[in-house]
């Protein structure tokens, strides 16, 4: 009779004494291989009969079963253990660096499309026009005669070709959009004309070209108070505070009557401007009720129709907005600046998601 | 516009506060620029009086002297050649500031001798230029008060910006008047005394032209004695920044601020025979007071006499006629001109005048006899004499335009609540004759308010004193939706290839519309392109190209040490100035490094594949589905003639550029490395009106695919596209890509000889393609690309 107590024992020991898999894979042979020690004693089972035969059976059974989880114990001990010691010696220093390739979005290209964002989210369409224009849509159109005093307030910038007699501009402002749009579609209109406009003038606070955006609606009801809801909803969302406050006063435009002039509060926090916040006033647009003659001039019944237009500098809302001190600092092509003030081209404004 | 409070409350009767009425001058339309508290600067200065006075022991230009200042005697060391006992003197505490070099007062020892504060000279203060010695005030001055008190100085200077429509505000009264009107105090009734003149004018008026100068009235002062103006007069015109210079020149200044009256004073003796008003002739010239010469032309109005032009009307007076101290006899002119001409002549000649700037606004034609009457008490009384009668020649407009509206066109323009009767109210205090004639309302327009013509100016009126703020705020959603796209293709186009190009790693720059002429001739035709009065000589054309001004950047950064520059502009470029001729484009250029070396890669120059593949990317991005691109050489002439390409889209339509810029212009603007760069044609890229949203139907099959790899030896000019197009023509359908995956030259080869290798994947889509199948189809590429090439495959 094989004295399985001892052979039970034999086996632990030596497993528990194997170190890696090869000599593992050796005791699993010696064992339980085809000549293996238990497989041997299986096929000796056939030689014996009745009770000791089923008693022997079972016996050997549990060894055998017991023998594999040992080996499928020590199998994944090992393998831990290799995988620790592989683990230790694949240590990559992760601070080396690594570059990104994303380029950038100029900050007017931004605020334009958060303008659209904005205003197509109230049913606005975008309108364009050419930036060199005939005198007539720049100035006369507007209601802007040769010699109004407001045109001297233009420095405009003149080319060498004429309309109808009268010398070329490149656009002083976006509103001439305002007339091409309203000869070319009937109300109810809704647009709004982001742009370049040009003035001959290049100092600290000015450049020679800038950005416009021109807002015009005109229907049979669009009052002064659509104005103000108009741009009060604007205001908040671009500046995303709704503790924004707005104040409209008296101004002129040859175009708009009454025309008002729009601040927004604010308060200076070190060289930080804080929008919506403190008691100081900074002017943001202007705007007011289309001048009838204005509507005569493309054709509309002004007795019909009435409507608002509005007119800001996209580079004083992305200042404001953004932070940005310097006006002439937008098209210096600094690629430093460019990449600081400049967006992920991934980052399209959306209402949805986030505006900035 | 500037004017002091003192002077605003001389037309204005108000309890109210100055920062109140400040507010309501911006509320009202009237934006507030600028306040200045103008004794601020002076809050320390001292009354005080030289008790005794004693030379330096040390030295010979100064003097000792004890200042009574009220609360104490303190000792002063003074070097002011003027100074004498009981002089009334500014002192200058220590501790204070001196406003004209903001140096601090410190007690000192002068010589040896303590000194305590300063006696102070108009030049200190900032006053005049007087240096030479210090001020002597009135013997009746309080010592020991506030000088700014005493002197009146404690005043607040309020600057207004005036829109061009109202011209009724460039003078103080007008400005009271407009307060008035919106409630924070009453305007001051004005005695209104008319001279009656002891004899005839001497001089005689006639107005040649009556659309250039409607009215003219004269006024002849004999025997004046021109003096330095009085104290108030001077303290006034100072006060807003103007320098005195005669009683005679003061008063029409005075007059012009006060009451927006332009006036103008001839030297009567000067002037020969009578005064013409009339059109210039051209080729006559005039020297104006500003001692300048102006060669003048016909339309623009001039003040003649019989011999020669005595000043432009309206603008500025001549210099022959102009009045000094010694004057006698003059002529005071208070007339009306043509604001149109006067804009016109003015802007012509480029003469900026306080007059000009009135007149071409319009001026009340009211105010030219009120003007001329009161104008001529303050000579007479300032200046002496005696005056004639006033002589008028033209006429002026007794009657007041009127103009009928509708409340509810008002309530409905501003969307705002308002009754007929507060309308009335509102327009009868801004002088407005308003009362109700039926169902509208009949209004006056008053003389003042040249610029109200219509029912949409009312408005305005009524709202500016009802306020801005009463106006409601309306949801705009839900009226008059209007049925349109928010961007249009094209928007949509340019949006979404900035977006996408950007993410290729360029930095989008935006640089003027305007270029230099001499660095564009590569572009297009720079005479076409001239700008009539440019910003400066390098920027004086409309640019014909985007890429002159991204070089221009690309130079500038290099020059800041940035080697590795990725950008591009989205916008306009013109082929003449005329509105039709602007094209969109997007230029994107790479220059320089396109990477360094790194601690896992080696340095690597950009190079034309890099824009070529960036077009062609944001080209797919741009142009779904199904097309045909095709490349060939033929770039325009700003491209390197070897290393730039053309992209066509199916087979028509130009789409872009590619390639290396030309050497000469690198060379022109002093760029040293290669420039890679494309342009896309946005305009050109056909808009998909009528989009699909289905995709294209996707075959796949399921049998395995093989590829195999062929080299060639081939003449250099053999171009890699012939290769893959004669092996794809073997099997369109069998043969699902070929790719060109080395390239190399080698003497070995021959010198006009290259080799090239192309992968070529092939698949069934019906069964696994055996071992003949697959030989087969080999020999057939070999042959085909053999014939095709001239080539021979490499075994």
């Amino acid at each position: 009779m094989v004295d399985f107590t001892k052979l039970e024992q034999e086996i632990t020991n030596s497993l528990s004494k194997v170190t890696d898999l090869e000599s593992l894979n050796e005791c699993r042979i010696k064992y339980l291989g085809k000549k293996g020690e238990i497989s041997l004693l299986m096929k000796e089972l056939a030689n014996l009969s009745g009770e000791d035969r089923k008693k022997q059976a079972e016996i050997l059974n549990t060894l055998k079963n017991k023998t594999l989880s040992l080996i499928e114990d020590k199998t994944e001990e090992l393998n831990d253990r290799n995988l620790n010691e592989k683990l230790s010696s694949e240590t990559l220093d992760v601070t080396l660096p690594v570059s990104s390739s994303l380029g950038s979005i100029h900050p007017i290209t931004q605020v334009i499309e958060e303008v659209v964002t904005i205003f197509g989210d109230l049913d606005f369409y975008v309108a364009e026009g050419p930036e060199v224009e005939t005198d007539y849509n720049n100035f006369t159109a507007l209601n802007t005669s040769e010699h109004h005093p407001a045109r001297q307030m233009h420095d405009t910038f003149y080319v060498e070709t004429q309309t109808d007699n009268m010398q070329n501009v490149l656009r002083t402002h976006t509103s001439p959009v305002q007339i091409r749009s309203m000869l070319e579609h009937k109300p109810p209109i809704r647009l709004i004309a982001p742009g370049k406009t040009f003035r001959c003038d290049n100092d600290q606070t000015h450049s020679p070209m800038f950005h416009q955006v021109e807002g015009l609606v005109i229907d049979q009801e669009s009052n002064m108070s659509h104005l103000k809801g108009c741009l009060e909803i604007f205001l908040k969302t671009f500046f995303e505070t709704d503790k924004l406050k707005m104040r409209f006063r008296p101004s002129h435009f040859p175009f708009t009557e009454p025309s008002a002039e729009v601040d927004i509060g604010y308060t200076k926090k070190g060289n930080q401007l804080v929008i919506g916040e403190g008691d100081d006033w900074l002017e943001i647009l202007g705007c007011g009720m289309v001048h009838p003659k204005v509507l005569q001039n493309v054709n509309i019944d002004p007795n019909s129709f009435q409507g608002y237009a509005f007119g800001m500098g996209i580079e004083r809302l992305a200042m404001l907005k953004y932070g940005i001190s310097d006006l002439r600092t937008f098209f210096e092509c600094d690629l430093r600046w460019n990449k600081h003030y400049g967006f992920s081209p991934l980052n399209f404004p959306s209402l949805i998601r986030d505006l900035s | 516009m500037k004017f002091t409070y003192s002077w605003l409350k001389e037309h204005l009767e108000t309890e109210h506060q100055y920062s109140e009425v400040v507010d309501k001058l911006t509320a009202i339309g009237l934006e507030v620029e600028s306040v200045q508290d103008t004794g601020l600067a002076y809050k320390d200065f001292i009354v005080g009086q030289v008790l005794e006075e004693e030379k330096h022991p040390n030295a010979d230009k100064l003097k000792l002297c004890k200042v009574d200042i009220g609360r104490e005697k303190v000792d002063v060391v003074c070097g002011a050649p003027n100074v004498t006992k009981g002089m009334k003197v500014v002192y200058a505490p220590v501790g204070s500031v001196i406003p004209v070099n903001q140096m601090k007062i410190k007690a000192a020892k002068i010589r040896g001798v303590e000194s305590y504060g300063m006696m102070c000279s108009e030049y200190e203060l900032g006053i005049s230029n007087e240096h030479d010695g210090i001020i002597s005030l009135e013997q009746d001055t309080e010592v020991g008060r506030s000088y700014v008190e005493s002197s009146g100085m404690n005043d607040i200077l309020i600057e207004i910006g005036i829109t061009p429509n109202r011209q009724d505000c460039l003078g103080v009264l007008g400005v009271a008047r407009d307060l008035a009107a919106a409630g924070v105090g009453k305007l001051k009734n004005r005695e209104f005394k008319t001279e009656k003149g002891s004899f005839e004018s001497p001089i005689k008026i006639e107005i040649q032209d009556n659309d250039i100068c409607p009215a003219f009235a004269g006024s002849y002062i004999k025997n004046v004695k021109n003096v330095a103006s009085p104290d108030w007069l001077q303290k006034k015109l100072k006060s807003i920044g103007l320098r005195p210079i005669s009683a005679l020149v003061d008063i029409t200044n005075y007059v012009m601020f006060d009451q927006n009256r332009p006036l103008h004073v001839y030297d009567a003796d000067k002037v020969k025979g009578k005064i013409i008003v009339r059109s210039a002739q051209d080729g006559e010239s005039f020297k104006a007071l500003d001692e300048k010469t102006y060669d003048l032309k016909k339309g623009m109005c001039t003040i003649s006499d019989e011999e020669k032009v005595l000043g432009l009307g309206g603008i500025m007076g001549g210099e022959s006629t102009g009045c000094n101290l010694d004057t006698i006899n003059v002529l005071l002119e208070s007339a009306l001109f043509d604001d149109v001409n006067t804009a016109r002549t003015g802007r012509d000649l480029s003469i900026l005048s306080d007059a000009r700037y009135r007149f071409e606004r319009g001026i009340d034609p009211r105010s030219t006899l009120e003007g001329i009457h009161y104008a001529t008490q303050l000579i007479l009384e300032i200046c002496g004499g005696e005056c004639s009668e006033i002589v008028l020649a033209g006429q002026i407009s007794e009657t007041l335009n009127t103009i009928d509206i509708s409340g509810k066109n008002i309530v409905k323009r501003l969307g705002l609540e308002i009754t007929d009767d507060e309308i009335i109210l509102i327009l009868n205090s801004l002088g407005f004759g308003a009362k109700k004639s039926g169902e509208s309302i009949h209004c006056t327009i008053p003389s003042w308010r040249q610029d109200i013509c219509g029912e949409a100016d009312i408005s305005e009126e009524i709202i500016r004193i009802k306020g801005y703020e009463n106006i409601p705020t309306s949801n705009i959603r839900a009226i008059s939706k209007v049925n349109k796209d928010i961007l249009n293709s094209n928007q949509k186009i340019i949006s979404k290839a900035k977006h996408f190009i950007a993410s290729e790693g360029y930095n989008e720059f935006i640089t003027f519309s305007f270029s230099d002429s001499k660095k564009s001739s590569f572009f297009g035709e720079v005479e076409k392109l001239k700008i009539i009065n440019p910003i400066s000589e390098d920027l004086d054309i409309l640019r014909p190209s985007l890429i002159p001004n991204l070089l221009t950047s690309i130079k500038k950064n290099t020059a800041r040490g940035i080697d590795s520059l990725s950008i591009f502009e989205a916008g306009s470029q013109y082929s003449s100035t005329t509105p039709e001729d602007q094209i969109n484009l997007i230029c994107g250029m790479k220059y320089g490094l396109s990477h360094n070396k790194t601690w896992r890669s080696e340095k690597k120059e950009f190079d034309i594949f890099d824009a070529k593949n960036d077009l062609l990317n944001v080209i797919n991005y741009l142009v779904p589905g199904n097309k045909k691109i095709s490349i060939s050489d033929e770039a325009p002439s700003w491209y390197h003639p070897g290393r730039s390409g053309k992209i066509i889209l199916n087979k028509k339509i130009e789409i872009g550029y590619f390639g290396e810029l030309h050497p000469r212009i690198a060379n022109k603007f002093k760029i040293k490395s290669r420039v890679n760069l494309f342009e896309l044609l946005i305009d050109n890229i056909p808009l998909n009106e009528k989009k699909t949203t289905n995709k294209p139907q996707l075959i796949l099959s399921d049998f395995q695919s093989v590829t195999r790899d062929f080299a060639f030896i081939l003449d250099k000019n053999i171009k890699s596209s012939d290769l893959i197009k004669a092996a794809l023509n073997v099997d369109t359908k069998i043969i699902k890509s070929a790719e060109i995956f080395d390239l190399f030259e080698d003497k070995s080869l021959g010198d006009d000889k290259k080799s090239m290798a192309i992968k070529v994947v092939l698949q069934s889509e019906e069964k696994t393609l055996d071992e003949n199948d697959i030989n087969s189809l080999s020999s057939k590429i070999v042959e085909a690309i053999e014939k095709s090439t001239s080539g021979t495959v490499r075994s």
